[in-house]
């Protein structure tokens, strides 16, 4: 695996820094703390602090001004007889299961499609991740103009091909208007995932691709049996970002697109979680909504984690 | 059709008819693909170079005359030079203690074995489920407390902070993604784990530090929610808080509206290009290998 030139330079270079390493002490334990320290004060300041204080408001009632009133586990039991927070989260669920699906999918065709191309390699893969870096503020505003029942580009494009009673509001009716959204999101992270995946494909040995052609397998097969089996951790690195992403960063896209309208269609947890905090100054409540997709999201991939660790897969 | 699906393929071997078609195939992809990755982009550019009226009547075209006027004006009236000074220092801080921060940590979750280190990266992800959110009010109230609202040095830990569980985890994952072999070979030459990590590991990762330098700027470059919160005078301010500013303040001025959209997106393609042969260029792979 090694070649004997690149020890020889690990060997010279390395040599110095020992009595550095010896003076912070020999144990694993030791080193490990004092490289994780700076992240913990900041995770400590940053993240436990008003993530317990946040928690702790989810307990109590509170508008924001008079002091905060005690109400126990009262909100987070309202939570189930609540239509519009039950309708978010069923939106939430519809929502993570397609952009997951289509994300993943269509980033690892995008990241064997680019890991294909011989030419303008870096204008090319620049280009895939131009969504990405495109603030929300543009991509809403685009894709409402492409969305839109009267110039709209996807009702001009429909009229084209001849399916123009397919034509509608795209983001205005209620049997569309989440999946239109979705749409966005998905080509909006595209970009990134597929760029994770190709990051997973380079450091695939190409030797191995080379013995299956010789053995006569196929594309499909190298696919199978050598490609996915070795980009388990890089899958669920896009899955676990999925998640996140469409469970708790959604709220800039459907706030952009439609603010959870026509009708809380497109509602989900954050969008209606921000309503209650800063429309309806229902602090305590709002927190309880977001606590509790917090744990619903967190049981998710802990069960993930737990499936994937039963496997022979490492992660 | 023929002699450019010869092209790029080994000399040796001729190209047949499957080969071909496969090509054809991989090409018509890649012209979808970048037909909806550059069109939006192009027609920013497009509208901000029309004049409004122009922009109604023609929404989707090139525009017919380029009128390089709305940079100009988009820059003065969104305050562009004190925000964009702003901007920039508050990413660079952000990152610069990003990286300090992150790289001892995820190489410490990825590589040594010590108590405690699965709860730990537990935390890390669990904290990347948290809705950004909910942390809001209690944000604010830290802040406070600690005296950094309007400080734009406070907000870089506040963002370094926010985006360190996401850049743990990506760079965590490609320290285990690199080969043992080297880490051994080193540990037997007797080279502690520091020096290891400076001088053998921080090379290899450099793919995965360019993942997530590109992320975090992406990241507090567009941000609007956290500057919204913790930058309320004006001359600490950021571009996006100039851009909403901006457009609530001229509703139908989208040709200049587009034009501070350029300006704001460029820088981070820019950084984009100048940083993807980072990744992509297979560092990685090249280590394995040799």
């Amino acid at each position: 695996m090694m070649s004997a030139p690149a020890i020889s330079v690990l060997k010279t270079s390395a040599a110095p820094r020992v009595s550095l390493a010896r003076r912070l002490g020999r144990s694993d334990g030791f080193v490990a703390a004092m490289m994780i320290l700076p992240a913990a004060i900041l995770f400590g300041l940053f993240f436990l602090w008003p993530f317990f204080n946040g928690l702790w408001l989810s307990f109590h009632r509170w508008d924001g001004f008079s002091p905060p009133r005690f109400i126990g586990a009262a909100n987070y039991l309202r939570l189930f007889k609540d239509r519009i927070f039950l309708g978010a989260l069923e939106n939430s669920f519809i929502f993570v299961i397609l952009s997951l699906a289509f994300k993943n999918g269509l980033g690892l065709a995008l990241a064997l499609l680019l890991n294909r191309v011989t030419f303008a390699r870096g204008f090319i893969r620049g280009s895939v991740f131009v969504p990405v870096t495109i603030s929300f503020v543009a991509a809403g505003l685009l894709w409402s103009w492409i969305y839109n029942p009267v110039f709209g580009l996807l009702n001009a494009g429909l009229d084209l091909v001849g399916l123009a009673s397919l034509k509608r509001s795209w983001l205005g009716d209620a049997n569309t208007a989440l999946y239109a959204v979705i749409v966005v999101d998905v080509w909006k992270w595209l970009g990134f995932h597929a760029v994770i995946y190709l990051a997973g494909l380079q450091t695939i040995p190409s030797e191995l691709y080379e013995a299956a052609r010789v053995d006569g397998a196929s594309a499909w097969r190298r696919l199978w049996h050598i490609t996915l089996p070795l980009m388990v951790p890089v899958i669920f690195i896009n899955t676990i970002l999925g998640l996140s992403g469409a469970f708790v960063r959604n709220f800039d896209i459907v706030h952009v697109l439609t603010q959870g309208g026509p009708n809380h269609a497109t509602e989900v947890v954050i969008t209606a979680m921000v309503k209650t905090a800063f429309n309806e100054s229902q602090m305590g409540y709002a927190a309880a909504m977001g606590y509790a997709l917090f744990v619903l999201v967190g049981g998710l991939c802990a069960a993930l984690v737990y499936l994937l660790g039963r496997t022979r897969f490492k992660i | 059709m023929a002699t450019s699906s010869v092209h790029g393929a080994p000399p040796a071997a001729p190209a047949s008819f499957a080969q071909s078609l496969e090509r054809l195939g991989i090409y018509a992809a890649l012209v979808i693909v970048l037909f909806q990755t550059l069109y939006p982009l192009i027609w920013v550019l497009f509208g901000s170079l029309k004049t409004k009226p122009e922009l109604i009547n023609n929404v989707w075209g090139p525009p017919s005359s380029l009128v390089f006027e709305n940079y100009v004006q988009a820059w003065q009236m969104a305050d562009m030079g004190n925000r964009i000074f702003n901007s920039v220092t508050v990413t660079v801080l952000s990152l610069a203690i990003l990286i300090v921060v992150v790289t001892p940590c995820a190489y410490a979750l990825a590589r040594l074995r010590f108590p405690g280190r699965g709860v730990i990266t537990g935390l890390v992800v669990g904290s990347m489920l948290v809705p950004p959110q909910v942390l809001a009010i209690p944000l604010f109230m830290v802040a406070r407390d600690l005296g950094i609202i309007n400080s734009t040095v406070g907000i870089s830990f506040i963002y370094a902070a926010a985006i360190m569980p996401l850049s743990i985890f990506i760079m965590r994952s490609f320290f285990l993604s690199l080969p043992f072999d080297l880490e051994d070979a080193a540990r037997v030459d007797g080279a502690g784990r520091v020096a290891i990590l400076v001088r053998i590991m921080l090379p290899l990762a450099r793919p995965g530090m360019a993942l997530i330098i590109i992320f975090g700027f992406i990241e507090v470059w567009n941000d609007f929610f956290l500057a919204f919160l913790l930058l309320r005078q004006p001359e600490v301010q950021t571009i996006p808080l100039g851009l909403v500013n901006f457009f609530q303040q001229y509703d139908s001025l989208w040709n200049l509206y587009f034009a501070a959209l350029m300006i704001t997106t460029l820088p981070v393609i820019a950084l984009f290009v100048l940083m993807q042969r980072q990744f992509i260029a297979g560092l990685t792979a090249g280590a394995v290998k040799a």
